[in-house]
């Protein structure tokens, strides 16, 4: 008699079963421990769906039908040899997979000879992570802030509680803190931080003459209320969610309209929107406030990422390929939507269980289904929901009166077969012939008017002119609609392209797919998110009649709950990581068993309850952080932090860091006195668009850098999935075809080369001069212009006077574009 | 002290460049200067590799693999034996090659008359005959051809590569990529991009006919020249390191000014690799590109396709020779009309016809021509392209799209020549043991094998999973090897 042992809490980072779990610390029955060894190594192949071998072992009738076992005697158990070494030669099992251990084996041995036992009923399952006790995963509380004796030296450095965490880790591995930064390094770091852009040489002077004991928290204040700052923190985001601005795949089509979600991400940062509903907009917007253009425009989060428009609009969804494509389409949708806001890597669990986390294939297909009725699509925004409603309502008339009238043409036209396609053929055919005679051309149109004279009768006549009249009826009322702007986001009802046709809000059915594979479908999925602890209920509160919006609205509502640690520790971490270079955990999208655990765990959890109860806003908390001691300090190198904490996980200095692709561009656009402030609307090119109708060619090296269209902030550009920006990517921007919640920073020849002679920067250096050579300064004080704008400093005596020679020898253009290759330019201390 | 590798992870800076940099002149080992792994999982037979991409999906029937069946049967009404799936309508009568096959070699390789001058080569080659794919959409299979994933975010194979075992050469790239001039195949670029790797391992598109065929090589201004280039590089060198000085103990800072010097070196001998001028006459010949100035019909014609893919082929050998690693070679560019590409839904003979004279002549050329200059022993050549053509007739001319089976052959780099591994059926439907059938995780893992990666231990940790260029896929296909 089997029992199940309650489930027993033991940390372990091993993909192990319930079943293994209860088995190692229960009786030790050998059944159990054999048991466990076939779901590990042999199930995946030899289970009720794939059969491999004609052999199954998931349950104990189809196990002991194969007569691979004798019970009792495992000598002549053809089980056992198929797993044994021959000598020297492996064993035949498990295929392309590491022999059993010896143990293992024996284990098989001594189970046979007992008899093999079987309960019945009792059937082997894919292995489980069933071991919640994982840091994300526990709940999150405030954990009280370290505290210093009066007097210490930590005690003056503490200006928040983020120090004193700080401190408390330092002071642990017997570490410095470095001193606080200068004054020019400070507001240098502080607008590139929150910015993206460089201070104005007027600025530094005003801030290091600023007495005031407030002077940085004003400064901070100013710099948050910018409207700079939304476009520099939505590049952070709009890397994560994969935003670009077409479809990649083939063809890789234009989305013309996908930027009113990058203009709604700008202004959600810029309006300090609270995080909460910044999450629940951009995945039920529609839902939850449908009153608000934003509640439509947030929903380009759920078409940020790629779409395969040939699998969509040229396969049919019964089609093998049809069905690929949309799986992988939702699959993008959950992985976005998990990965962004819990940083959690449920993709992983498409094809098997998650091999390192608690989460089941069921609980993947669960997610899947909650995106089950939408689509990535064009729709219109600014418009009441009465209005969307009716024009859903006269869009979805007008497709079915085309179909009849399709099916009308049809049924007419099938009379007329096989004579009236012959004689349309020939018609055609006569026309490409080179040397047709007029006369035989006029024959065969009489023959085909004779044909259509004969099927269209009267009836039929009639019938076309009412349904074509009802056409023009639905056209004319919808075009009396008031027009609305289009955005590409996730979207129910939308005009049907050959196969890609809308749901019009009835989800599609998902079921749970064996191993992934389309083509082998289990049973329906329901749907869900995941659980968070052993024994919480993680499908989603909906009743039996609900609209797939309301699943949406449940997920978004489960993501944004209080008491969801992962959303508040995901999101903590990434703000913090934009100010530091480095994440608490450096793998802000994986919170999970694979990714790292926190340098500073105590911290993260209060950064997260102190943003969670504190508005969710975002702009307290980068005040919290970069008027800390912490974020302030110098990046100083010290030979004997480093000997410790060689990659200053414990913040001994601050980081030194690269500009970002954008940045770098930004600032050279804002040095030469070319980057317009215009904000939102249509991304500019950085190319020359060719053949735009099959196959968009996107010809960057054709593009005219000094175009004044193209100089505004980068993260206003046209961003192109599967030909990104040569320029951009050489300096590390993201891949719009995958999350990138941290860039890379590279140093590479290419990069060198395209900071030289790239025409971008050739065209700036130009402007740059330009802007310099004012006829009221001589050449030295406009040397020492372009440098103090370059690099917030004046030059010294020695730099002046190799700038002035170079510059003098190859004029003020050449030396600008040198001025933009400068390590003191390219980084931030 | 810590070692290459800790001390490239715990940089955490991007490896390629800043290995590129730094560590120049302290290491050449087995693995080139700035690849991940510091030795090869085991002895390497291949160097480097070429693969040559045909994009669209190249007929197996039309030019590597013969089918008697279809030549008897032609015109008759197809018959698969069960129920398929065909991507378009292409399921009209069995239709023969357009071409005719003879034998070549001491193997006696059938060959299709399109690519004859391979058979000159056939006894060093390698075909496996029994590739199958898992989508017949373009896109996707060609990001599993390229990058072992069906979907956009993974590395390509070259990219791969160029991580593991780094450059061998100290100005050029390590991962050369030579498109299509009129166009990128399905995905463009991101079928050699470096995704989750460093950026430094990403394929450097080259376009040899282009005014600057590396981007950004020269600057095109009337500001710049000789002279202010060096005087720049030393005013660079001399502000820089004075930045440099006050920030002891950052790396990153010195490597930046040594991609400068790198920079000013890749100005100088790349231009040499474009210039064909000392190549001889008979080379020229070789790879069919005698017909210097010539202008070419509207029509898709042979003269120009071999000129097209003849030069892309006499540059891959110019670059290997200096010690680029991985070259990608395409053929074809996206499936947009007038067909320049492999997608012969309409008219196989129209297309695949001047198409594959092009590649018949100028891969020979590459073949023979490393093979003279003892280049071929450790260069390996890979010819793949994303799925196969359907033996049916598609509208009366053409060939819809064939996932279930397609060719590719191998050659060089310690392959096995003159053989074949794997069969298709009788009308070169689906393979003709269907339970063995070869994909691409087992080409990629036989090239990795061949380069001395092993391929399931070359692994890099994304989001959460450990991955790798084979996905949890992939044998190495040991009777391909010598």
């Amino acid at each position: 008699m089997f029992r199940f042992t309650e489930f027993l809490s033991i940390p372990s980072l091993v993909a192990v079963s319930l079943f293994q779990l209860a088995a190692a610390v229960a009786d030790g029955s050998t059944a159990r421990r054999a048991f466990s060894v076939m779901e590990r190594h042999c199930l995946s192949c030899h289970n009720d769906v794939d059969r491999e071998g004609e052999f199954s072992l998931q349950t104990k009738q189809s196990f002991f039908e194969s007569g691979f076992v004798e019970p009792g005697d495992a000598e002549s158990s053809y089980l056992l040899h198929v797993v044994e070494f021959d000598g020297n030669e492996p064993p035949q099992m498990p295929q392309d997979a590491a022999p059993l251990s010896q143990a293992d084996v024996d284990l098989f041995r001594e189970w046979i000879a007992a008899g093999a036992p079987w309960p019945d009923g009792y059937r082997l399952t894919d292995t489980v992570v069933d071991n919640f006790d994982w840091w994300s995963l526990k709940p999150l509380e405030r954990p009280p802030v370290p505290q210093f004796e009066h007097g210490s030296p930590e005690y003056y450095r503490i200006r928040t509680p983020i120090d004193a965490f700080i401190a408390k880790t330092l002071q642990e591995h017997d570490l410095p803190s470095a001193a606080e930064a200068d004054e020019h390094t400070l507001i240098r770091r502080l607008s590139y931080d929150l910015t993206g852009l460089p201070p104005t040489p007027e600025e530094v002077r005003t801030f290091k003459n600023a007495t005031g004991p407030r002077a940085f928290e004003e400064l901070v204040d100013r710099l948050l209320a910018s409207e700079r700052y939304g476009e520099r923190w939505a590049r952070h985001w709009l890397d994560v969610v994969k935003y670009a601005d077409t479809c990649g795949y083939d063809k890789d089509k234009l989305r013309p309209n996908a930027w009113p979600y990058r203009d709604y991400v700008i202004r959600s940062f810029n309006e300090d929107k609270p995080y909460d509903r910044f999450v629940e907009e951009q995945i039920a917007g529609d839902v939850l406030f449908p009153a608000e253009p934003d509640g439509i425009l947030a929903l380009g989060f759920i078409a940020a990422g790629p779409w395969d428009f040939i699998g969509h609009v040229e396969v049919p969804e019964s089609r093998m390929d049809g069905k690929v494509a949309r799986n992988l389409d939702r699959d993008d949708m959950v992985s976005n939507t998990l990965n962004t806001f819990c940083s959690v890597t449920i993709q992983c669990a498409r094809c098997h269980n998650h091999k390192f986390d608690p989460f089941t294939q069921e609980h993947y297909y669960s997610l899947q289904s909650v995106f089950a009725a939408v689509d990535r699509a064009e729709r219109p925004w600014d418009l009441s929901p009465e209005i969307q409603q009716k024009r859903f309502a006269l869009a979805e008339e007008l497709y079915a009166v085309k179909k009849t009238l399709q099916e009308h043409d049809r049924t007419v036209r099938k009379d007329g077969e096989p004579e009236l396609p012959e004689a349309e053929a020939r018609v055609v055919a006569l026309k490409a012939a080179p040397a047709t005679d007029e006369a035989v051309l006029a024959a065969a149109q009489a023959r085909v008017s004779e044909i259509l004279t004969r099927i269209v009768t009267p009836e039929r006549k009639a019938k076309q002119e009412e349904l074509l009249a009802v056409v023009t009826a639905v056209e004319e009322k919808l075009a009396e609609l008031p027009e609305g702007n289009m955005i590409y986001s996730a979207a129910t009802h939308f005009p049907p392209n050959v196969n890609f046709i809308p749901t019009k809000g009835r989800p599609r059915t998902v079921r749970v797919l064996h191993r992934g594979n389309v083509l082998q479908p289990l049973h329906e999925a329901i749907p869900g998110s995941i659980p968070l602890n052993a024994e919480c209920d993680w499908h989603l509160p909906l009743p039996v009649e609900h609209s797939e919006g309301d699943r949406r609205a449940a997920l978004a509502r489960w993501i944004t709950a209080d008491d969801n640690p992962l959303t508040w520790r995901s999101i903590a971490n990434r703000i913090w990581q934009h100010h530091f270079g480095k994440a608490i955990v450096t793998t802000p999208n994986d919170l999970g068993r694979m990714g790292q655990l926190p340098s500073h765990p105590d911290l993260l959890d209060w950064l997260a309850v102190e943003f969670r109860d504190n508005g969710r806003s975002f702009k307290k908390l980068h005040r919290t952080i970069v008027t800390s001691s912490t974020w302030r300090q110098a990046s100083t190198h010290n030979p004997a932090a480093e000997k410790i904490d060689s990659g200053n996980r414990f913040l001994w200095r601050q980081n030194r860091r690269r500009l970002s692709a954008e940045e770098l561009r930004d600032s050279v656009l804002s040095v030469s006195g070319r980057l317009s402030p215009d904000m939102g609307g249509p991304g500019y090119y950085l190319f020359e668009l060719e053949k735009a109708d099959h196959s968009p060619h996107y010809e960057y090296h054709k593009f005219n850098p000094d175009d004044p269209a193209s100089h505004r902030r980068s993260i206003y550009r046209f961003i192109v999935r599967s030909q990104p920006d040569p320029f951009m990517t050489t300096l590390d921007c993201a891949d719009s075809s995958q999350s990138t919640p941290r860039r890379t920073e590279t140093f590479t020849p290419l990069q060198a080369l395209a900071l030289l002679n790239n025409g971008f920067t050739l065209a700036m250096a130009r402007h740059f001069a330009a802007r310099i050579e004012t006829p009221s300064e001589d050449r030295t004080q406009q040397v020492q212009r372009a440098f103090e704008l370059v690099t917030g400093r004046s030059a010294v005596d020695q730099e002046l006077a190799l700038l002035l020679q170079y510059s003098d020898r190859h004029g003020l253009s050449a030396l600008c574009r040198l001025l933009f290759n400068l390590n003191q330019f390219i980084f931030v201390d | 002290m810590t070692s290459r590798r800790d001390f490239l992870k715990t940089t955490g800076q991007g490896f390629g460049g800043l290995a590129a940099a730094v560590m120049l002149s302290e290491h050449v080992g087995a693995t080139g200067t700035d690849g991940v792994m510091e030795t090869l999982h085991h002895p390497a037979k291949a160097k480097r590799v070429v693969q040559l991409f045909m994009a669209g999906a190249a007929s197996h029937i039309d030019l590597f693999d013969h089918k008697p069946m279809l030549e008897k049967h032609h015109g008759e009404e197809s018959d698969f034996g069960e129920q398929i799936e065909a991507f378009q309508n292409g399921l009209g009568p069995w239709m023969t090659s357009a071409f005719s096959f003879a034998p070549y070699g001491e193997c006696g390789k059938m060959l299709s008359s399109v690519v004859a001058p391979l058979g000159e080569c056939v006894d060093d080659m390698a075909f496996v005959h029994n590739m199958v794919g898992k989508t017949g959409v373009h896109s996707q299979a060609t990001y599993l051809q390229a990058t072992g994933f069906q979907r956009p975010g993974f590395p390509g194979v070259g990219a791969w590569v160029s991580y593991a075992l780094g450059t061998l050469n100290k100005n050029l790239p390590t991962f050369v990529v030579l498109p299509d001039h009129r166009g990128f195949a399905s995905n463009g670029p991101k079928n050699w991009a470096s995704a989750f790797l460093p950026a430094s391992s990403q394929g450097t598109t080259i376009f040899p006919q282009r005014a600057n065929p590396i981007a950004d090589l020269r600057a095109d201004a009337e500001f710049v020249t000789t002279a202010s280039d060096t005087d720049g590089r030393t005013l660079l060198r001399q502000l820089n390191q004075r930045y440099n000085r006050g920030r002891p103990g950052d790396s990153r800072l010195e490597a930046r000014i040594r991609t400068y010097e790198l920079a000013a070196a890749m100005q100088l001998s790349a231009p040499e690799v474009f210039d064909l001028s000392n190549e001889s006459e008979d080379t020229l010949k070789m790879y069919g590109l005698d017909r210097a100035g010539s202008t070419w019909p509207a029509e898709i014609n042979a003269p120009e396709e071999t000129e097209y893919f003849g030069r892309r082929c006499l540059i891959a050998r110019r670059l290997l020779e200096r010690g680029v690693r991985f070259i990608q070679v395409w053929s074809g560019n996206d499936n947009g009309f007038p067909r320049r590409n492999w997608d012969s839904h309409e008219n196989i003979r129209r297309d695949h016809g001047p198409l594959a004279t092009g590649l018949g002549i100028g891969a020979a050329a590459l073949l023979k021509d490393l093979k003279q200059r003892g280049l071929l022993e450790d260069t390996l050549v890979l010819w793949t392209t994303e799925f196969g053509r359907l033996p049916s007739t598609q509208g009366s001319l053409g060939r819809d799209h064939n996932p279930f089976v397609f060719t590719n052959w191998l050659c060089g780099g310690g392959i096995k020549g003159g053989i074949k591994h794997g069969e298709s059926d009788q009308w070169g439907y689906k393979p003709l043991d269907r339970d063995n059938p070869t994909e691409v995780y087992d080409i990629h893992a036989t090239v990795l094998h061949l380069l001395g990666i092993d391929h399931e231990q070359l692994t890099v940790r994304h989001d959460g999973i450990d991955r790798r260029l084979t996905d949890v896929h992939g044998h190495v296909i040991h009777e391909l090897i010598a």
